[in-house]
């Protein structure tokens, strides 16, 4: 189990390696420290989103709703904090039980409504953005707590929060998947639902879950993005989904389901996020990063339907060079 | 038609064919004459399916040749071999579900006006004729998905007359039906062969092959090792010459049955159409259910298993009345399932063996929702020493394993779960004599460690063989349960195609 996945993880680490490596040469103000911890900061709320999405993923669905959910949770904190004036860690508190119950909604509306996933997140993505413009007239609320902020630039032994967040997520969403059953079941459902019935797995619960931990990783998104700008906007979150969805792919998720390693996210999450950072240093316009983006999803996807293929062509090459060594050694 | 009986159709001469790592052919020679049915034979991996492709067009030899009516011709592919009158039926089908019969029989062939508009009216009448000769009662403008797999096989031919094929070939067609649909193929076959068209057959199921064929091939690793005409056919001569040498226990039935009952079943009924059925089994004990395909024998074990709910009835295991809601009140409760296809709701493709054994078992591999990953390697590791499953399986993706070592991960799945009763629902289906050979024996392990066998199967030769007593299915209700011995292959067959035995039913 441990060399499959190392496996898994090496595609995806060679990508980022080699992404790093033409940005690094294209401009050398990418290795400039400053530059670095902003790429850090930068990572942490669509890699924790990806936690989500990517388990989401894993159990055979997709979560489209992630972005809009984000706005409307930001608008949420901000009108309970500075309008309502509750105090904020029990807010806070909320905003994570809010975002699990809506994504305790998408698994309910899929599994049970037998709706597919693709089509209740994307009613919540078109939804939830436009719940989220009913507080407030429509417009951002700033300033919201002084205690807000030092949650994203807070630092712990001279390095940043948000690497510390990243770090306790990813190593529980790692442990989740292999050493729980939750985990176990997860992959089940996601490679063969008929199978894991069988088994006697509740596929339907299983399923629920699965939205449910992307439910709270959106509302841990939500907040760091709050605590960020100290505000909350409806305009908070836009095509995070796809970013989240984006850095599974990358990381090599299947989208057939039941099949990725969790960390893999993480450096799909950092690939995308480096190229981003690496059209901003030489001053590409955001039109063009949009491009991009686009295409890097359509090259992860493309890798992971050709997978097979790829490997058997690399496998004939290698065989085909092997059997003329052998010719060659042999004097024919 | 014009052909003399002695002069083949198709003459395959020493073709021989490798793929990386492997002799798939071996010199083989094989004659098709026009107007008899061949049986070509052997296990899985005997070179079978490599002789299909190279009939088909798909693969081409490396050497050899191939002679269509004395002249040697080449399969360039699927198209040029369709040209040249050979029709393959393949097990996985080629047929577009969305579309009607009629566009299914001429599929990538249909008739055309001006503009290249498809010509409806020449279509349905062309095939309302094709339907016609073969005597299938099937609407033209049906939709494909509608219809049962055996009326879509039945397409498949159509297809192949309807193309003009001189050579039909089939590959295990009659895998997915029940036996009077198989009826009806064979019907169907005997009346093209007639008709002078030559067919090649491939079957696992010898009994359906002794009775439809004319003469047989057998090959085993890559080569021909009997030719047509050597070898009688006949079982138990084909058997031996498949899998090479002879076979005392085709069936090594061992007898287990204790007296302790297991399982009690009293007049269940589902919405599925299981209708006040009771039975009982004891310990060690092997009950075989025989019927037809959709006679209810599968729904009995759904029913069973919690798949379908119960509208009356009790269930009692060990004496004690247990509530079956789901598969995991069915697998706390001792029962055990392993469905007729394991590759749609038995595998999963993306774990290794390791956690296809052990997905039924989790619970008992968790504490506070902790998998013992330790303990889940020792006990999958032992179970696959035990059942011999073939090297480093357990860490394979079952992707990889061969038909019988994925039958034995499924079954190993439910020894780890301590299962009680084990319903096998047609478990020999489409693996070779050598891997069924593998199941009997551990049928007769899981029996002698006290374990109850519910044993489905449409082969009625290992249903007499290795059931300790069958109950007899029809219409969703058990209608006789006897021992073996007391019943022959023709009482199954009778029982399946009549309405009601006069015996009536007995007790178990």
């Amino acid at each position: 189990m441990k060399r499959f996945l190392d496996a898994q993880l090496l595609g995806p680490l060679a990508a980022m390696g080699l992404v790093t490596l033409v940005v690094a040469l294209s401009t050398d103000r990418f290795l400039d420290p400053g530059n670095l911890s902003n790429l850090a900061l930068q990572v942490s709320i669509v890699s924790l989103v990806a936690i989500g999405a990517t388990i989401v993923i894993f159990a055979g669905g997709i979560d489209l709703s992630s972005g809009s959910m984000v706005a409307l949770l930001t608008m949420v904190l901000a009108t309970l904090v500075k309008t309502a004036g509750l105090p904020l860690w029990p807010t806070l508190l909320g905003v994570l039980v809010l975002g699990t119950l809506l994504g305790a909604l998408n698994g309910v509306l899929t599994a049970f409504l037998r709706i597919p996933s693709f089509i209740v997140t994307l009613a919540g993505l078109i939804a939830y953005r436009g719940l989220a413009l009913m507080f407030n007239a429509g417009s951002p609320i700033f300033s919201l707590d002084p205690n807000l902020e030092p949650i994203f630039y807070g630092s712990f032994l001279g390095i940043p929060l948000p690497f510390y967040y990243v770090v306790l997520f990813y190593g529980a969403a790692t442990v989740m998947m292999i050493n729980t059953r939750l985990g176990r079941e997860i992959y089940a459902v996601g490679g063969n639902p008929a199978a894991a019935k069988l088994s006697g797995i509740n596929v339907r619960r299983v399923q629920t879950w699965a939205f449910c931990i992307a439910g709270f990783m959106t509302a841990v998104g939500a907040i760091l993005m709050s605590a960020r700008l100290n505000s909350g906007s409806p305009n908070y979150g836009q095509t995070l989904e796809l970013q989240a969805i984006a850095a599974a792919v990358v990381g090599g998720a299947s989208l057939a389901g039941g099949r990725g390693n969790i960390l893999s996210t993480l450096v799909g999450a950092l690939t995308i996020v480096i190229v981003q950072n690496g059209l901003n240093l030489n001053a590409a316009p955001s039109a063009v990063q949009n491009v991009i983006l686009g295409l890097i999803i359509l090259v992860a996807v493309g890798v992971d339907m050709w997978r097979s293929e790829i490997a058997r062509s690399i496998g004939g090459l290698l065989r085909g060079r092997m059997s003329k060594a052998e010719e060659v050694r042999r004097g024919t | 038609m014009t052909q003399s009986s002695d002069e083949p159709l198709w003459d395959v001469v020493e073709v021989s064919k490798a793929y990386p790592g492997v002799q798939a052919n071996d010199r083989v020679s094989i004659r098709l004459m026009a107007g008899r049915i061949h049986g070509l034979l052997g296990e899985n991996g005997c070179g079978k399916s490599t002789l299909i492709r190279l009939l088909s067009g798909v693969d081409r030899p490396d050497s050899g040749e191939i002679r269509l009516s004395g002249k040697a011709v080449t399969l360039d592919s699927p198209t040029g071999a369709r040209a040249l009158g050979v029709a393959t039926v393949f097990q996985e089908f080629s047929i577009v579900p969305s579309l009607t019969v009629a566009e299914n029989v001429f599929l990538g062939r249909w008739p055309r006006r001006a503009f290249g508009l498809i010509d409806w009216d020449t279509m349905r009448r062309r095939s309302r004729e094709v339907l016609a000769e073969l005597d299938i009662a099937l609407d033209p403008d049906a939709i494909t998905s509608t219809l049962s797999v055996a009326q879509q096989q039945l397409i498949e031919i159509a297809k192949a007359v309807a193309a003009d094929s001189r050579l039909i070939i089939l590959d295990e067609p009659t895998t997915a039906l029940g036996l009077e649909e198989i009826a009806q193929l064979h019907t169907l076959l005997r009346r093209m062969r007639a008709k002078g068209h030559a067919i090649l057959y491939v079957s696992h199921r010898l009994d359906e092959v002794t009775a439809l064929v004319d003469e047989v091939t057998i090959m085993r690793g890559g080569r021909v090792v009997s030719a047509a005409g050597n070898t009688a056919v006949q079982v138990d001569a084909i058997v031996s010459a498949m899998i090479g040498g002879d076979v005392k226990d085709h069936y090594p039935k061992e007898r287990n049955s204790r007296p302790e009952l297991v399982l009690e079943v009293k007049g269940i009924s589902s919405e599925a159409g299981v209708d006040d059925v009771s039975f009982s089994l004891h310990r060690g004990e092997v009950l075989g259910l025989g019927g037809v395909l959709g006679s209810g024998r599968t729904e009995i074990a759904r029913a069973l298993f919690g798949l379908d709910p119960l509208t009356a009835g009790q269930i009692r295991i060990d004496g004690r009345p247990v509530r079956i809601r789901t598969p995991a009140d069915a697998i706390r409760a001792g029962l055990a399932l392993v469905t007729e296809n394991r590759k749609t709701d038995g595998l999963f493709f993306n774990f290794d063996g390791r956690a296809n054994i052990s997905s039924a078992s989790l619970p008992r591999f968790s504490t506070f929702g902790f998998l013992n990953l330790r303990g889940e390697v020792a006990e999958t590791t032992a179970l696959a020493r035990q059942l011999e499953l073939s090297r480093g399986a357990e860490d394979k993706s079952v992707l990889h394993l061969s038909g019988g070592n994925q039958q034995k991960v499924v079954i190993a799945r439910w020894l780890l779960s301590n299962a009680r009763v084990l319903i096998l629902d047609e478990p020999t289906q489409g693996i070779d004599i050598g891997a069924k050979l593998a199941v009997y024996r551990l049928i007769n392990r899981l029996t002698a460690a006290g374990c109850a066998v519910m044993l489905i199967s449409s082969d009625h030769e290992e249903l007499l063989a290795m059931s300790d007593r069958i109950a007899v299915v029809q219409h969703g209700r058990v209608t006789d349960i006897r021992a073996p011995k007391d019943l022959t292959h023709a009482d199954l067959v009778r029982a399946a195609t009549t309405k009601d035995t006069p015996e009536g039913r007995t007790a178990a």
